[in-house]
């Protein structure tokens, strides 16, 4: 997997991103897909202290949530980027719910979801170069400050 | 998660920026609710009245080192779709009028409340 840094925000360059809600997307070999949240979400909601996702089976329409999340300081859902049944939560999140924090591309995945429109879903996300552009420019437009990165956050070198 | 799509909250805030560490979590509360798909209404009585006030949230901070006010909290509300509604009886108690107040908030009167007490799965009181 490769990496780009924006403001010490870490932006994973073979994922699919929809910038407006800060969520990512895999797409696996078997067509399903993981979903979740990015570096810089997580930082701005700092210390995650819960998680909670829909349920297996859960039929979603892109932009409804997936998952409820909240820190200290924030509190609100991560929005799905694709159209989808959700097959599988991430249990991992239920012994240590900071790996949103601490790998928020790896470890802290949220749903895997059986896409229902893939093809054309993932052309309104961006992904490479595109979305490290686009970060870039949210970057500066919402006037986010450097990503903050918890202790045992996985190391992106 | 058990799923609450569909279900509906009413969140009444009776609290103001006299006592500012009973403003914040009716707030979160509410948003969390809205994030998992729970229709949510904050219906503002008594001394919540005055939060609603232009230009009053913002100087509500509980934490210091926080840029978070009050009118964060109000406006996270409205981002997550929470209805703000406010009482209109309450506003002659604080001298206001509908244009006193922030945007983005309803306002109804006492048989409306009853209704949505009546109507909603589940109240919440503060």
């Amino acid at each position: 997997m490769g990496y780009s840094k924006v403001n010490e925000c870490v932006i994973a360059t073979d994922l699919y991103y929809s910038v407006a809600d800060n969520t990512w997307a895999r797409v696996n070999e078997d067509g399903t897909v993981y979903i979740g949240m990015t570096d810089i979400a997580q930082s701005l909601a700092g210390p995650i202290l819960h998680a909670k996702a829909k349920p297996v089976g859960k039929v979603r329409k892109k932009g409804r949530p997936i998952a409820t999340v909240e820190s200290g300081k924030w509190v609100g859902p991560i929005k799905t980027p694709l159209s989808g049944e959700i097959v599988e939560t991430n249990k991992a999140l239920e012994e240590d719910v900071q790996l949103l924090n601490k790998s928020p591309y790896n470890k802290g995945w949220v749903v895997k979801l059986q896409p229902s429109d893939l093809e054309n879903e993932l052309k309104e996300m961006v992904t490479g170069d595109e979305a490290v552009e686009q970060y870039k420019e949210k970057i500066e437009r919402d006037g986010i400050q450097a990503c903050a990165h918890i202790e045992g956050t996985e190391d992106y070198e | 998660m058990e799923d609450f799509e569909g279900k509906k909250i009413l969140v009444i805030q009776t609290h103001g920026v006299d006592t500012p560490k009973r403003t914040y979590s009716p707030l979160y509360y509410a948003v969390a609710s809205a994030a998992m798909e729970i229709e949510t209404t904050v219906w503002f009585t008594m001394n919540g009245t005055n939060q609603l006030r232009k230009g009053v949230a913002e100087m509500i901070k509980l934490d210091p080192s926080s840029n978070v006010t009050l009118a964060s909290m109000l406006q996270m509300c409205l981002d997550n779709e929470v209805k703000l509604a406010v009482c209109q009886q309450s506003l002659a108690l604080w001298n206001m009028t509908p244009d006193d107040l922030i945007d983005g908030v309803e306002i109804f009167g006492a048989t409306t409340i009853i209704d949505l007490a009546l109507n909603y799965d589940h109240v919440m009181y503060f």
